[in-house]
């Protein structure tokens, strides 16, 4: 394997202290990559990779929208050029930010990584970063630098307990790429991108975007609530190093407008998910970070609203109560709008305006699971 | 499955963890919770348990019913496992569709997926309560799960009993058994 290839062509990469200095020059990227003999250690990586793509094309998990799918998958076709044939994306209902690839061309897309991204471009960032440590082997360097035979045996035992996604999590933690490792697939992640026409510039977006979402959290740390951010060099580095090799490949598009038509039809689902996770300092910074965007969204001001009122803290239902009244203002708005505006009101006792935003929710949700409560909240609330 | 009952085996090989017949009849559940059972239960006691108790056919990795009696202002449902995991707090001014959520976290804290099926009100000898319906597609091991919950708030404390089992053979076998544990909860005011 060429550790240095991608210094060949041209792009220099000087590792030094906080970053690197870099040049402009065409990259070369190497030959497809052959299925190694099952007989050597790539070749038994290829395998459990093979038998964990195996368990994601089965698994419940899996999103399986063919349009979605062959969005993504072009986007990352783009990107790996001639390597294309040998990279398969599999997209993950996950609500937390990640991407991964293993060394046989299976990519994981993360459904989190989908909602928080703004556009084409900053999705393509992620995912050319992936791809950069797909063409440089780092997996299979990680391996190596596994030294003890004990150490390799334990990761592969704690494969067998782990199972089903947690897999690639723990070999992820296990065998985690190393900094310049990281360094390296960023370069390589905003070459990428610039061939493929996106602009680079979004690649350091998307990062800062990620850390202020994680720097909300009461316990602030990146590095412990995030797999992308655990191993990966300092936002800050990665930050600067970005900007400035987005400031040496000016231009590119950014695909806001394809990006919103082919998420706009998961993104309520996916927000859904978002608010489950109770995390949410973290979510409210998300929620009001894309709710910020020039077109109002009713999605994200629900949203927001219902993380607002699951918190509850002092003044937190009033910020949730602004929130569903813009949402239901905007239009569009989920159902489920009606039915928080009507629990709050009802906790309020101003019973009129609850038993309005509790009928209008069984209105628009004839069938709802909760159909039978909310029923009971307006009789209970009188005629 | 097969992963969860090695763990179980483990543990339970380790002596870590203990089961205990619980028969047929009216059994006492903390202080202020009773209910009644048609047919004897197994209790199981290992760590990682609290703050409700649990109760299980087949096996805990395979069925399992948590009971809770006088969960308090502030508390979690789940022992405290520290590290980064979101804690699941019961507040006792929660609407019966937080109290549902609320569950819905703890049991969604590994990444599995949970849908609420069903939630309606329901009394529980005269102290106002609710019944909730879910399915569950467990992270570990992708199975699909379902489940059903009965829970009543008291003198700001909640008393709630939640089964969970494979869709297919196991839930339908004793789904009958738990709704008549849920049924006679009787919460002493």
């Amino acid at each position: 394997m060429n550790r240095r290839r991608f210094l060949a062509g041209g792009a220099c990469c000087a590792l030094a202290g906080h970053g690197f200095a870099f040049a402009q020059e065409p990259w070369q990227a190497p030959p497809r990559l052959a299925k190694p003999d099952l007989a050597t250690e790539e070749g038994g990586l290829w395998a459990m990779m093979d038998r964990e793509e195996r368990n994601i094309r089965r698994s419940p998990f899996l999103i399986r929208d063919r349009r979605l799918h062959d969005y993504v998958q072009d986007i990352a076709c783009r990107l790996a050029g001639d390597h294309c044939p040998d990279v398969r994306v599999h997209i993950v209902n996950t609500p937390l930010f990640n991407a991964n690839m293993a060394p046989n061309g299976m990519m994981q897309v993360w459904s989190g990584l989908l909602l928080r991204a703004e556009n084409e471009a900053q999705l393509a960032a992620v995912l050319g970063h992936e791809i950069g440590h797909y063409l440089e082997k780092h997996s299979l360097e990680r391996l190596r630098d596994v030294k003890s035979a004990s150490a390799l045996a334990q990761v592969m035992g704690l494969f067998g307990i782990a199972g089903a996604f947690g897999q690639l999590a723990v070999i992820a933690g296990m065998l985690s790429y190393s900094r310049d490792q990281e360094r390296k697939a960023d370069l390589i992640g905003s070459m990428l991108m610039h061939r493929a026409g996106y602009d680079p510039a979004e690649a350091a977006k998307i990062w800062n975007n990620l850390l202020l979402e994680l720097k909300a959290r009461p316990d602030g740390s990146p590095s412990a609530n995030s797999p992308m951010f655990a191993t990966h060099p300092s936002p800050e580095e990665r930050s600067e190093t970005l900007s400035k090799l987005a400031a040496g490949m000016p231009g590119g598009r950014t695909g806001a407008e394809t990006w919103e038509e082919k998420i706009r039809p998961f993104r309520n689902e996916w927000l859904k998910e978002e608010i489950k996770r109770g995390q949410h300092e973290e979510s409210i910074a998300l929620l009001t970070r894309m709710g910020a965007g020039s077109t109002p969204n009713s999605e994200y001001r629900y949203a927001r609203g219902e993380v607002y009122r699951l918190r509850a803290k002092a003044g937190d239902l009033d910020l949730a109560v602004a929130d569903f009244q813009a949402a239901a203002a905007i239009g569009g708005e989920p159902p489920e709008t009606h039915r928080a505006l009507g629990l709050i009101y009802r906790s309020r006792r101003q019973i009129s305006e609850a038993k309005a935003s509790l009928r209008r929710y069984l209105e628009l949700m004839p069938s709802a699971p909760d159909q039978a409560m909310i029923k009971s909240y307006i009789e209970e609330l009188g005629s | 499955m097969k992963k969860l009952l090695i763990l179980c085996v483990v543990l339970l090989l380790s002596g870590c963890v203990s089961v205990a017949k619980v028969e047929t009849g009216p059994r006492a559940i903390g202080e202020r919770l009773t209910v009644t059972l048609d047919g004897a239960w197994n209790h199981v006691d290992a760590p990682g348990v609290g703050p409700g108790q649990l109760w299980t056919m087949e096996g805990s990795p395979v069925d399992q019913l948590r009971l809770y009696s006088g969960i308090k202002e502030g508390q979690a449902l789940h022992a405290e496992q520290g590290g980064q995991q979101k804690s699941f707090t019961f507040r006792s001014n929660m609407q019966p569709d937080e109290i549902a959520s609320l569950f819905e976290g703890m049991l969604t804290r590994d990444g599995s997926r949970y849908k609420l099926e069903k939630l309606e009100p329901m009394s529980f000898n005269g102290q106002p309560g609710f019944r909730f319906d879910y399915s569950l597609v467990r992270k570990v091991d992708n199975v699909h799960l379902s489940g059903v919950g009965f829970a009543a708030v008291s003198r700001n404390e909640l008393f709630a009993v939640v089964y969970m089992a494979p869709r297919l053979v196991f839930y339908p076998r004793y789904i009958a058994r738990v709704e008549h544990i849920g049924k006679s909860m009787s919460i002493k005011p």
